[in-house]
């Protein structure tokens, strides 16, 4: 049994935001309950009040205006995984919500859910962090925008104000001439580590890369480093800079030993993973291309 | 309910109306109810069964409008307006839905305990993909759980129930 709370059901984000306001502390947004009811019937997390932004109407379906998607913050995983949008315009996207938990939690927690809860080990992330993806926040004051890099914070911390809630996220299609990947390993349903990649390739050089990896660190990460260091370099030998980049990367992620693994297994995994997300994504793109 | 000071209404109970296999069932549900309560002690529904109640083991699965759903996580005041199907819903003794007859013949279970949820995961994936390769098979029911193992013998059912809806 869950320990009893009262429930708000607000129809407009504005409404949301003002309970939030008023109510503080004691009250916790509800966008699908995937991770939330989980802590509530552990008695890890306890709250006074459950603001169910379910309701409002906005925070719902897939638009595309011509140049960005935009996802309602309530749209579901399995949501995300089938919509022709998503699947069209941001692949690894579709591919990473078709990965979470199980079929019952895609059903379950929502995009947005996921994002403002921030576990670590989750992977829409990565592809968001590649396609430089934005979240929109609103509260009373007004609506503002910005970008997945900024908002996350660190394991279960992002930068959301109190009053503000998350209605959508938006991004574009990765340019032309862009391939991509997203690669992971999992155990019992949990990411141990996820790579995602976007790259372009010309005459068999990295012209332009974009690599984030996720699970290891206190959160997902853009490797900018890593992309200006393979960059201008043929596929192959970037590659085998991902391949070798765990020293760097160790630094960069201060990977603790977990039950998904020792540090140095996590890490070792992760630059596998980033050699085949960057030959992968370079292939496809080549593959396009002629 | 209680309207407080300023802002919106805060809810204690919610007044529900949903379909629960086939039929109409309405009544006040206090907000932190979860359906498998709802199931299981008001509509003395028992065939879904608590296990992990951590959404791992799908134990609990029922249908809400056709999708797999863990009943253990999921607040009831969610399945307002919708559709609930349980196991008992399926079919029956006599009448059998082809999944469970395909369960039979196939001894896709030992102890019983995860087969009704096992059962309602492979119900929604039929309604999803009335023709599933083995490993959307796989990928669909691996939040499944089956501690005796069944598993292959739960696939085989699932591919043969398929092939026989199809067949008609």
């Amino acid at each position: 049994m869950l320990r009893p709370f009262r429930l708000l059901e607000p129809t407009t984000a504005m409404e949301a935001s003002a309970e939030l306001r008023r109510l503080g502390d004691q009250a916790r947004v509800y966008a699908g309950g995937a991770e939330l009811v989980l802590l509530m019937r552990h008695g890890i997390l306890q709250t006074d009040y459950l603001v169910n932004v379910k309701g409002i109407p906005s925070l719902h379906g897939v638009t595309w205006d011509g140049t960005v998607a935009r996802i309602g913050a309530a749209t579901t995983h399995s949501q995300v995984e089938r919509d022709p949008i998503v699947r069209q315009r941001l692949p690894t996207l579709a591919q990473s919500a078709g990965t979470i938990g199980n079929i019952r939690v895609r059903n379950q927690g929502t995009i947005g859910g996921n994002l403002c809860f921030a576990d670590p080990h989750s992977d829409p992330e990565a592809p968001l962090l590649v396609h430089d993806a934005q979240v929109v926040l609103s509260c009373t004051a007004g609506e503002r925008r910005l970008p997945v890099d900024d908002f996350l914070v660190g394991t279960f911390e992002t930068a959301i104000q109190p009053d503000e809630i998350l209605t959508g996220v938006e991004a574009e299609p990765l340019p032309t001439g862009f391939g991509q990947a997203f690669l992971r390993i999992e155990r019992y349903h949990r990411p141990t580590v996820n790579v995602a990649s976007g790259v372009r390739a010309a005459e068999g050089r990295i012209a332009e890369a974009r690599l984030a990896v996720g699970c290891v660190g206190a959160r997902t990460i853009r490797l900018r480093d890593l992309e200006t260091r393979v960059t201008g370099l043929g596929v192959d030998e970037a590659t085998r800079v991902g391949r070798e980049y765990g020293p760097i990367l160790t630094e960069l992620l201060e990977p603790v030993d977990d039950l998904l693994g020792s540090a140095e297994y996590k890490i070792h995994v992760a630059c596998v993973l980033l050699g085949r997300a960057i030959g992968e994504a370079a292939h496809t793109n080549e593959a396009a291309e002629s | 309910m209680e309207a407080s000071s300023e802002g919106i209404a805060t809810l204690e109970t919610v007044a529900l109306q949903l379909t629960v296999n086939g039929r109409v069932w309405s009544g006040d549900v206090p907000v932190e109810e979860v359906l498998l309560d709802l199931l299981r002690r008001r509509l003395g529904l028992t065939g879904t069964k608590r296990s992990c109640e951590s959404q791992v083991c799908g134990a609990c699965t029922v249908l809400v409008d056709g999708a797999p759903t863990s009943s253990c996580s999921h607040l009831a005041f969610e399945t307002n307006g919708k559709s609930v199907t349980t196991i008992e819903g399926l079919g029956s003794e006599d009448s059998p839905d082809p999944i469970q007859a395909a369960f039979i013949r196939h001894m896709g279970f030992q102890c019983g305990y995860c087969t009704s949820g096992q059962i309602m995961a492979a119900k929604g994936l039929l309604l999803h993909n009335s023709s599933p390769s083995q490993e959307e098979i796989a990928d669909w029911m691996s939040g499944n759980i089956c501690r005796c193992g069944c598993y292959a013998a739960i696939a085989a059912a699932i591919r043969d129930a398929s092939t026989r809806t199809r067949r008609g």
